[in-house]
């Protein structure tokens, strides 16, 4: 990124983010973060096609990754880049980085895909939501250091609790040929995963201290 | 059911919204659930922050060729049907928790109640979706017993005010109990005020439906 452009995303960023924002909080944002704020606050198409390149072929893998196929993946990622482009004047850093914000539309989207009656989610089901009754002070740095601690505890997670961690995120039809396979019963492969999450959990506990 | 029990199926239950398998039913019931209840909100920010983070970390694979140049057409497109179809309503009745109001536009607390017993009152929820048993309201009057009861289904219940008790233990404003079936309990509302639940059930009906399947499998 050259400086001009560092320069015009930080004064963009002043006034998507108020008088407030100061290159204090600027440092707890990732590039992304900072170009979220962009197509929130100018509807900035490069902005929003950098954001496209970054995430759409991350979020079509681990779409895949999780039982999708290659069409509804596809349909899942542009339908959440729609959304991410006409959400976000809603987002807010404080609440999620820009990855936890995408992945939860994602979410949403693939809920809407899967549902039998195809009813859609409301579109107040946004990813703000999820945050609304936490209040602990000091958001934005905290925020930012939770997301950073988790990217910490992935890249040292054994490869047996890695797969069960990503395991959690699978389509039900996933877990049902895991336990086909493994000859362990639903019941079992759920508890697993869930003794994956909390074993995460904590981990991530003691990196806090 | 005893409280560990209790925790790891209320745990579950966070896994299974954060990766969406959940019928609507229970994902408006867990949804309000965390609307009320700090912890969980909490843990299911570490799901989504978890997810973001393998997302993010997955191996990138290409779109097909000039995906974005038809994102942005259909984009240009959308642009004046936009504020159409993000009219969204919600029921304006602030006695229920949001998530609640914005899934069941007609419920309404002040009528549509239909007394079962005594001090026991109920109203059924129509979320539109056929893969539920039933879903219900349940109020309670100050002190009510409700009467010993067995259940056909699993039933996850949401206390949405007031408080009561049963043999298993005691659940206020936001706290999940769950009767797997054949469960006997007998509830018993608080004394300080009438107690309203939102009980999702399975049903006797469909024990193959894919909530009769997440709850056998929750409880095995």
């Amino acid at each position: 990124m050259n400086f001009g452009v560092v320069a015009e995303i930080n004064s963009s960023l002043d006034s998507a983010m108020g008088s407030g924002s100061s290159n204090d909080n600027q440092n707890n944002l990732s590039e992304w973060d900072k170009l979220l704020l962009l197509v929130g606050s100018n509807k900035d198409r490069s902005a929003f096609k950098k954001l496209y390149e970054h995430f759409t072929p991350r979020l079509k893998s681990f779409l895949l990754r999780i039982g999708s196929d290659v069409s509804a993946a596809e349909e899942i990622c542009q339908e959440t880049m729609i959304m991410v482009w006409r959400r976000a004047e809603t987002y807010n850093p404080e609440s999620a980085g820009a990855s936890t914000w995408i992945f939860t539309i994602a979410r949403n989207k693939r809920i809407d895909k899967l549902r039998k009656d195809n009813r859609p989610l409301p579109d107040l089901n946004d990813p703000s939501f999820y945050q609304t009754p936490i209040d602990r002070g000091d958001d934005l740095v905290q925020r930012f250091q939770e997301e950073k601690k988790i990217q910490k505890a992935l890249k040292t997670l054994p490869p047996e609790q890695a797969k069960l961690i990503l395991s959690a995120y699978y389509e039900e039809s996933s877990h049902r040929k895991i336990a086909d396979e493994s000859n362990l019963p639903l019941g079992t492969v759920k508890s697993r995963i869930r003794l994956a999450i909390n074993r995460l959990r904590n981990q991530l506990e003691e990196l806090e201290r | 059911m005893n409280k560990q029990n209790t925790i790891t199926l209320v745990e579950s239950l966070l896994i299974d919204y954060a990766n969406g398998s959940l019928p609507l039913a229970l994902e408006v019931l867990v949804e309000t659930h965390i609307s009320m209840n700090p912890e969980s909100a909490r843990s299911i920010q570490m799901l989504m922050q978890l997810g973001g983070a393998l997302m993010e970390n997955s191996e990138p694979i290409s779109m097909s060729e000039d995906s974005f140049n038809k994102l942005m057409a259909e984009i240009d497109t959308l642009q004046d049907e936009e504020k159409i179809s993000q009219n969204v309503v919600s029921n304006d009745n602030d006695e229920l928790p949001l998530p609640l109001r914005n899934y069941v536009l007609d419920l309404d607390l002040s009528k549509n109640w239909r007394r079962i017993g005594i001090g026991l009152a109920e109203q059924v929820i129509h979320f539109g979706d056929a893969e539920i048993g039933s879903a219900k309201l349940y109020k309670i009057a100050p002190n009510a017993a409700v009467p010993s009861h067995s259940h056909e289904g699993n039933e996850v219940t949401l206390v949405l005010s007031g408080g009561f008790s049963d043999e298993y233990g005691t659940y206020g404003p936001g706290d999940i109990a769950i009767q797997e079936t054949g469960a006997v309990h007998k509830p018993v509302a608080d004394a300080d005020g009438e107690c309203i639940v939102l009980a999702v059930n399975e049903g006797p009906i469909v024990l193959t439906g894919p909530v009769g399947r997440l709850l056998n499998m929750l409880i095995k």
